[in-house]
């Protein structure tokens, strides 16, 4: 499949602190990217640098083709983290305006501005001034009028952040739909269970520096199953079945307890399980448990993607 | 360009439509006519005093006449103060002039429980009877003026209604004095045709200078240029900070409301930047033009003649286009400064560390410009009006007394280059601005400026 979007070893250097560090990845055209990350991994200033409202300090950005965001400015939509519209504008006005700085003709703007709000609910609020809506509402009217241009691209950073449930929902349902539509979507977020539901592909970032690229569920397959084992077992016995890599103990009450087992790689847990049940250990309760984004994510950097890292103030 | 139009267009529209854009717009003119308004209206709306004048005892017969006399006298010179203007089209300017310079107050004759009361207690109570303000209408006096005569010199007790209205006392002091001087003269023997001829003798001075547009003797339209240069300056300042300003808090306020970063992917920092400036612009020449429209009709309704003048100084020598060049580059160097440092604060007080030096600096051309209307060559206002931040204020005072020519030119080319250079710099300190989110200093301005951020 064709990238739409590659970077290939970018650096970017703010006075004496590294953000990003030698970051290479590729996007394929049409896929939904979730880049993922604690906050203050340098996902915001890779972004910036794709986008190019920052120069990177080293390395190659190639985006739909060309060599410099800015050069193909028109055909992506961004919706930056720190969101915000023209506060007395009406959410058609807003649209209408950002379309027309992408090239769309005020009328044509003003038109898909009205569709897009209905088609997401907002029929209502057309006429309010956009300090009169509610965030939710106002993170809706900004990622449309992000992609009321029809972007080939569309750059989301943190779209989910300070949005409920119903509305993160409502988010993902548009992300999906504007994959179905041709364009490729690369949004940045810190949890993990949005890009679960979501990605096509992920890109982790840790400490500026990338620590996976692929599907969801290669990033999963890093990451050991668990089998929970609930008995009078002893931590000894359950080390010695096959495929096990490890085992902690969760619980113990009188001799019953709960040990976490991990499970070795390329372990499916089953013949664990019939191990466990054949050598005639007093098995009470089990549970073979997938990993997760958040385990893989913890796995492979080390980090919880909720604590944010340290970032410097800096100037670019 | 269309993106920077639209970014033009959406400010100016931003700011045009709201009722408080027009209404500071109008504050100014406004409170220009009400300062010049209202004391005219507060003196024309003063009451006309009811006055008595009393002459006491034989030695002061006479006297009353006196005053009456200079009473007709300065009603007789206000009418023909108000002919004259009429005839030379000033008919409005003539009757407010009038109407503020005059005395007001009417002479009536004195209550007979005031002419036959004894000096004492009883002309007291009589007194106070008739300047009682609970008085009733057809009794009641704003003064009254006992005249008398002590060693053949005038004398007067005014008695007033009210304690601090020395308006009536001020009038009888000027009669009984030109009175006394008319008797004195005449009595040494100057004949009293003399005493009035003397009187209303006005020399004739007229001033000249080799610089008069005539090639001799000074006229109004020698000395108007001079206002005009002062006027430009301070308009030019005026307008120039006020767009500069505008362009500051538009840019806080899209820094503080996020969309910087919204329109920084739409579009280029510069393209922004240009927008911004242009929009802006065009709030000020709306200004200007809103301005120059109230100025130009009341003045041309007012004094067609001064209006005329002006109009023909403005034309003359291409002073309107020095104008018109100082303003561009006035605003483009401070309005890109200003817009700059906006995209580094979110909050007025973030910027007070950049912004109160370049005010404290910006105060200098105002002290400068005024002695520029006396001295337009003094060394002070000379060697400023070289300084590129001040050129479009010292210049615009200095242009109309014809500065030399290679000044001129020399001034506009250091004014524009540093125009270029504060367009270069603000460029490169808006788009690191618009994506900080460092505190503004001096030190963090500068790293933005020089890349080394």
């Amino acid at each position: 499949m064709t990238a739409a979007l590659t970077l290939e070893s970018v650096s970017k250097r703010y006075g004496g602190f590294d953000a990003v560090r030698d970051l290479s990845f590729e996007v394929p055209k049409g896929s939904i990217c979730g880049f993922l990350g604690p906050n203050g991994a340098g996902k915001t200033s890779t972004l910036r640098m794709i986008l190019g409202l920052q120069p990177a300090t080293s390395g190659r950005i190639a985006i739909l083709g060309a060599p410099d965001g800015r050069l193909v400015r028109d055909r992506i939509g961004f919706l930056p983290e720190e969101r915000g519209l023209y506060k007395k504008m009406t959410p058609v006005e807003a649209i209408a305006f950002f379309g027309a700085l992408k090239g769309l003709p005020s009328h044509e703007g003003k038109k898909r501005a009205r569709q897009l709000l209905e088609q997401q609910g907002l029929g209502a609020a057309q006429k309010k001034k956009m300090k009169e809506l509610s965030k939710g509402m106002a993170q809706k009217v900004q990622l449309i009028a992000a992609v009321v241009h029809r972007p080939e691209f569309v750059i989301l950073d943190e779209p989910f952040s300070g949005l409920d449930p119903m509305n993160q929902q409502g988010l993902e349902e548009m992300i999906r739909g504007l994959a179905a539509d041709g364009a490729t979507v690369l949004f940045s977020t810190h949890v993990m269970q949005h890009a679960e539901r979501l990605c096509d592909k992920v890109v982790l970032l840790a400490k500026g520096r990338k620590a996976f690229e692929g599907t969801v569920e290669e990033a999963k397959a890093t990451s050991p199953r668990v089998l929970d084992l609930e008995g009078a077992i002893s931590p000894e016995a359950a080390g010695a079945l096959p495929g096990v890599a490890g085992v902690e103990t969760l619980s113990d009450q009188d001799g019953v307890r709960r040990l976490k087992i991990v499970l070795a790689a390329g372990a499916g847990g089953q013949d664990t399980l019939k191990a466990a049940f054949l050598s005639g250990l007093d098995v009470r309760g089990f549970a073979l448990k997938e990993p997760t984004l958040h385990d893989a994510f913890i796995g492979l950097t080390g980090d919880n993607p909720d604590q944010p890292a340290v970032r410097p103030e800096a100037v670019q | 360009m269309k993106r920077t139009l639209l970014i033009a267009r959406r400010e100016y529209v931003a700011y045009a439509k709201t009722v408080g854009f027009w209404l500071s717009l109008l504050a100014f003119p406004m409170f220009a006519v009400l300062g010049g308004g209202i004391p005219l209206l507060i003196r024309s709306a003063e009451p006309i005093k009811v006055v008595t004048v009393i002459e006491d005892g034989p030695a002061a017969t006479g006297l009353a006449a006196e005053v009456r006399a200079a009473l007709q006298e300065e009603k007789d010179r206000l009418a023909e103060r108000v002919q004259e203007a009429a005839q030379k089209g000033q008919a409005a300017a003539g009757r407010a002039a009038a109407s503020i310079s005059g005395p007001k107050m009417r002479l009536i004759d004195a209550p007979p429980a005031l002419t036959v009361a004894a000096p004492g207690a009883a002309r007291e109570a009589a007194l106070r009877e008739v300047l009682d303000k609970d008085a009733s209408k057809d009794r009641r006096v704003d003064a009254v003026v006992f005249l008398s005569r002590v060693d053949g010199k005038p004398q007067a007790q005014v008695w007033t209604a009210r304690a601090m209205d020395n308006d009536v006392a001020d009038f009888v002091r000027n009669a009984l004095r030109t009175g006394y001087r008319d008797q004195a003269l005449t009595a040494a023997g100057v004949a009293p045709s003399l005493v009035e001829q003397i009187e209303s003798f006005k020399p004739e001075v007229k001033a000249f200078s080799p610089n008069a547009a005539s090639g001799g003797e000074v006229s109004m339209r020698d000395r108007i240029p001079a206002f005009i240069g002062l006027g430009a300056g301070f308009l030019l300042w005026s307008l120039v900070i006020t767009g500069a300003s505008i362009l500051l808090n538009s840019v806080m306020e899209e820094k503080s409301n996020k969309i910087l970063e919204v329109l920084l992917s739409s579009a280029s920092a510069s393209e922004i930047l240009t927008g911004k400036v242009l929009g802006v612009a065009m709030l000020t020449l709306t200004v200007l033009a809103v301005w120059a429209g109230i100025g130009t009709s009341v003045l041309t309704s007012a004094s067609p003649d001064t209006a005329a003048t002006i109009g023909q100084v403005l034309l003359d020598g291409g002073l309107v286009f020095y104008f018109i060049a100082y303003m561009v580059g006035g605003y483009l160097m401070y309005a890109v400064l200003f817009a700059a440092i906006g995209a580094f604060c979110e909050t007025p007080r973030d910027a007070q560390t950049l912004m109160g030096p370049i005010m404290m600096i910006l105060v200098v051309p105002i002290l400068v410009m005024q002695m520029a209307l006396t001295s337009p060559d003094a060394p002070v206002v000379k060697v400023l009006s070289w300084i590129p931040f001040f050129t479009p204020f010292l210049m615009s005072a200095r242009a109309p007394s014809d500065p030399p020519l290679i000044e001129i030119v020399l001034t506009l080319i250091g004014m524009f280059a540093t125009a270029a250079l504060m367009v270069w710099i603000a460029g490169r300190a808006f788009r690191a601005g618009a994506l900080s989110d460092v505190k503004l200093s001096w030190k963090t301005f500068g790293r933005a400026v020089t890349g080394r951020g």
